[in-house]
């Protein structure tokens, strides 16, 4: 209590820099008068008595100093006072204050946006009650190397009621659906859950209610909670919402509620946000009877009993796993080895994008050491110019540690401003940012500049402040007092030992600068690769758009039940389409290339019987089954390898037929010749078989980056679907087309959504979103650290050759030719550059393997980037090099000589 | 160093409540010359740096000062011991004591007395 006090009375003090030395003085006055009297009345004479007086009160300004430490704060006052002359400094050259703040700003600011979208994305619990208890259940059969499969409702059952770990089970089914009555028709992200789904999560609704136990269905309950999203967009956030009755996919539902603005469904979703939530029993119409083998649920989240680690509840799934196959063996083949796995929430939500956010913050924190490597030399040349001011200072008698804390103050109040500006940058521009990012990243929404990316920023200015001050500050410190008094009257000589700490910065510098380039190399490498990447088909004058038929629940609203009608919107389709001006050929499949519409590889690719293989060894063959129109290959320009293309002839009634790629072939008969071949999806018996009538190339389906998948195309008027896009070849933009494709498609059906019509070069692009933001922004700091090394190496020489003016005047005048000067200066630039270079390669090395995820075709030790950064990088340093050093050539050995 | 000063201070205040106390309101050179009188030793030079300790115990609310007239009549700032001072004075000499006493019969200790 009393030390608080009295702390705050001298911290008012230091504020209103109010003293009492006046007060101290009469005081003291006082007291020697006093003391005078009673020496005088002891028999001194006056003159005696008041000497004696003066002694024995002591040193008045010792006296004073320690009165005023008492009275206010000395440290804070020193260090307002370290601050005053620092901003001084700052202002005394306001180029380099600029120019040093200014990259700080930058470097502090890249880290603290990358760090906010870090924070939110892998760091931040997940915004529910007791968010480590979810996790994600999924079963996989490692016999056949497949994760994630499906699961069937007795396997649900088993979960929530025998297995005993979880307090409640919920299935998230996400997909897309049509939504109707609304104005337009509009495509929306949905799932279809459990109805404990949000009581699991903890989530209230904003208006409304949420799912609960009175609407349990065995098939679909007629209610659907909307996301705030759409409420806002669709129904103009009118709180009359609740009880009105919308379409989805043709069937009716009423709208019960409404969730908070900031609920996004904690998992992997097609395109963003869910906007539509469904629940559902999955055991009654239009779900298949339950039945163990039925297995059509996708995936499922659950939340832990408490008490129970995540260790023991996976132990006892195992065990239950274990139980069930050893049960049901026929529903379990044991070289399947079906198993459950749990993993929580959290990490299966963010798994795959983890190693691009982790790559971006090394690439941030390179870049931030870089830009304090740099700055640390600037401010070490500036020391060498300010050493006769440090070495008065300290004959007036401050001490080292003083002159150390003078030097930090300074470069802290400048990595300081610099943060303050980073931080500013980040807020203003993070928004704008995030556009950039691509949106398959989860969790975008909650990313802030909270209290935690304010530490963050924060602890990095204190950081790089301490890592580009301390060096200098050292240095200065140390010089030797009377050297430099003395070297200062001459012009400081180039000391050897400032000049090996400045080699040693910036040896260091080029070698960070060498490892983001080398990361970045790689990146744009990887990308520059995919993009020459043949996809197996020319995207070039194709527009395609999305047009997926609607799937009621109720037979009776569905106009694409059969394959009959399914056939005959299909041709009218194709006829409207090709009626078009400007399209020459127009087809349709069921999976435009490089989109993957589905989230699940295990469900997209179908199991496969064919006729001519044994049973038994079926189990594991797998093909993606993608419905195309006659045209199709003729409207992406693929070739026919053999065989035929499909005709209008291959219809509901005739021979039923497939076309298979070069995997396919590769895969299933590498030795004969499969064309006449047999095969067909699923393992129902009463499925006719189709006849292999055509081999074409690989086209690249699943995104340019995933080989391997076999695909067969089976033709649209044969089979059943509703995803659609239509691929139309023409000369036009899709900007021009888009209207015409949507009124066309509407006129069929009013009530079908068009979208994303776009060229399918776009498409393509866009499917290499998130490697092109992780390789552009890489190679952009990269960038960076180029220019800022070449500074680096440049500020450096320039500065030597400054210092050792003297030395090379000597040298020319004892003969040395301008040759012989020029590469002096050059060969110091191309040693530092070499050694730097080196380092860096080594340091590459060993780490570009962490980052072998985020590449394709392009090893982690790749040759051409390892020769290519280095070359570049000598040769740019050689160039910086090569201005000082012919400006050492232009040094006059008379003027030189005699400044001396 | 420091340590060494911050032991002497903190006698020195001691002393100055003390004095206080006794003798109740008197200006700096009074305080000091009572304290040069019993203690001789601490304080007969290096007065000054009785004003430090003043202002801090002033500062921690232990005393109070002010103007008054000094018996040449000339203006001096007196102190006086304030109610928190007593308190304080209290147990500083409570621990003093025990210190003290702790000290003692550390030092008269005896071998035999410690096994």
């Amino acid at each position: 209590m009393r030390r608080i006090k009295r702390l705050w009375t001298r911290m008012l003090n230091v504020a209103t820099r109010r003293t009492g030395d006046g007060r101290l003085r009469e005081e003291m006055e006082e007291h020697v008068a006093l003391q005078t009297e009673e020496n005088i009345r002891a028999g001194m004479a006056e003159e005696e008595a008041r000497r004696q007086a003066v002694l024995k009160l002591g040193s008045v300004e010792a006296v004073r100093e320690s009165y005023h430490a008492e009275e206010g704060l000395p440290t804070i006052e020193a260090f307002l006072q370290d601050c005053r002359y620092a901003l001084r400094m700052l202002r005394k050259s306001p180029v380099f204050s600029v120019v040093a703040i200014m990259t700080l700003a930058l470097g502090i600011g890249a880290n603290t946006a990358i760090f906010s979208i870090v924070n939110a994305v892998l760091l931040r619990p997940l915004p529910f009650p007791e968010p480590d208890r979810l996790v994600r259940i999924s079963f996989n059969e490692p016999g056949l190397g497949l994760r994630d499969v499906p699961f069937s409702v007795p396997e649900l059952d088993d979960l929530r009621n025998r297995a005993g770990v979880f307090s409640d089970v919920s299935t998230i089914a996400s997909t897309s659906v049509n939504l109707t009555g609304t104005g337009h028709p509009e495509r929306l992200e949905f799932m279809v859950t459990h109805p404990s789904y949000f009581s699991m999560l903890g989530v209230a609704p904003q208006i409304g209610r949420l799912f609960g136990p009175q609407d349990f269905a065995l098939g679909f309950a007629p209610v659907a909670v909307i996301s705030d999203g759409l409420w806002r967009r669709s129904f103009g956030a009118d709180p009359k919402v609740i009880g009105r009755t919308v379409r989805l996919d043709n069937d009716p539902y009423t709208i019960v509620g409404v969730l908070p603005p900031g609920f996004r469904h904690p998992g992997p979703t097609v395109s963003g946000n869910v906007e539509v939530f469904q629940t559902a029993g999955f055991s009654g119409y239009p779900a298949p009877p339950p039945a163990r083998s039925t297995r059509f649920m996708p995936a499922s989240v659950g939340r832990l009993k408490p008490g129970i680690s995540l260790a023991q509840a996976q132990a006892r799934l195992t065990a239950m796993a274990t139980q069930l196959r050893h049960d049901y063996a026929t529903d379990y083949p044991a070289q399947d080895q079906w198993t459950i796995e749990i993993q929580p929430l959290q990490e299966a939500l963010v798994g795959n994008v983890r190693p691009m956010l982790l790559v971006l913050l090394g690439a941030v924190i390179l870049i931030v050491f870089v830009v304090s490597l740099n700055i640390a030399n600037l401010l070490l040349a500036r020391a060498s110019g300010r050493q006769q001011e440090m070495a008065v200072r300290s004959a007036l008698g401050a001490s080292r540690g003083r002159l150390i804390r003078q030097m930090l103050t300074e470069s802290m109040l400048l990595s300081f401003m610099g943060g303050v500006g980073g931080v500013l940058t980040t807020v203003g521009t993070i928004r704008f940012i995030l556009r950039l990012v691509p949106s398959n990243i989860p969790r975008l929404n909650e990313v802030r500049t909270d209290g935690v990316v304010l530490t963050f920023a924060l602890a990095i200015s204190v950081l790089t402040g301490l890592a580009f001050g301390l060096a200098p500050a050292l240095q200065s410190a140390k010089t030797a007092l009377s050297s430099a008094i003395r070297e200062g009257t001459r012009g400081a000589g180039w000391s050897a030992k400032t000049g090996r700490l400045r080699d040693a910065l910036i040896v260091s510098e080029l070698a960070f600068a060498v490892v983001l380039m080398v990361g970045a190399g790689l990146l744009l490498r990887t990308l520059h690769d995919l993009l020459q990447e043949n996809p197996g088909f020319n995207p070039t004058q194709v527009v395609a758009a999305n047009l997926p038929l609607p799937e009621p629940n109720d037979p009776k609203a569905d106009p694409y039940l059969t394959v009959a009608q399914q056939t005959s919107f299909n041709r009218e389709l194709l006829r409207r389409m090709r009626a078009i001006p400007g399209v020459e050929l127009a087809a349709i499949t069921s999976d435009l290339p490089t989109t993957d519409l589905r989230l699940n590889d295990a469900q997209s690719i179908s199991a496969l019987a064919i006729e001519d293989r044994p049973v038994e060894s079926s189990l594991d063959l797998r093909a993606e089954r993608i419905r195309i129109s006659p045209d199709y290959f003729k409207v992406m320009q693929a070739p026919l390898l053999r065989g035929r293309f499909f005709n209008e002839g291959d219809e509901d009634s005739k021979q039923p037929v497939a076309i298979i790629d070069q995997t396919t072939t590769r895969k299933y008969w590498p030795t004969r010749d499969p064309l006449g071949r047999t095969l067909r999806f699923g393992q129902d018996p009463t499925t006719p078989w189709m006849t292999v009538v055509g081999i074409v190339k690989d086209i690249k389906n699943d995104g340019l980056d995933t080989d391997g998948v076999p695909h067969i195309y089976v033709p649209i008027y044969q089979s059943l679907d509703r995803d659609l896009s239509v691929v139309l070849r023409t000369s036009l933009p899709a900007k021009v087309l888009e209207p015409q494709i949507r009124h066309e498609i509407q006129s069929i059906d009013p009530g079908l959504p068009v979208f994303n019509v776009s060229s399918m070069n776009d498409v393509v692009d866009r499917s290499l979103a998130s490697r092109r933001f992780s390789a552009d922004l890489v190679g952009g700091f990269a960038g960076l650290a180029l220019l800022l090394a070449s500074f680096g190496i440049y500020g450096l020489l320039a500065y030597m050759v400054r210092q050792r003016s003297h030395e090379i005047g000597l040298r020319m005048a004892l003969g040395a030719r301008r040759w012989d000067v020029l590469k002096l200066i050059l060969r110091e630039g191309a040693v530092l550059a070499g050694v730097g270079i080196v380092a860096g390669v080594i340091v590459s090395a060993a780490t570009t393997s962490m980052m072998a995820s985020l590449l394709y075709g392009v090893h982690p030790h790749d040759l051409v980037v390892f020769l290519a950064v280095p070359l570049l990088l000598f040769v740019v340093a050689v160039l910086a090099s090569y201005l000082p050093a012919r400006r050492a050539t232009q040094v006059d050995p008379l003027l030189a000589l005699r400044e001396v | 160093m420091k340590q060494k000063t911050d032991v002497k201070q903190g006698t020195l205040a001691l002393m100055v409540l003390k004095t206080l106390e006794v003798l109740g309101p008197l200006h700096g050179y009074g305080i000091a010359r009572r304290i040069e009188q019993i203690s001789g030793e601490l304080l007969s030079v290096n007065q000054g740096t009785l004003y430090p300790v003043l202002l801090r115990l002033e500062q921690e609310g232990a005393i109070e000062s002010d103007w008054g007239a000094s018996e040449n009549n000339r203006r001096a700032r007196y102190y006086h011991l304030t109610r928190e001072g007593r308190r304080q004075l209290k147990s500083e000499v409570q621990g003093w004591n025990q210190t003290t006493e702790i000290i003692a019969r550390f030092l008269s200790a005896k071998a035999e007395n410690l096994s």
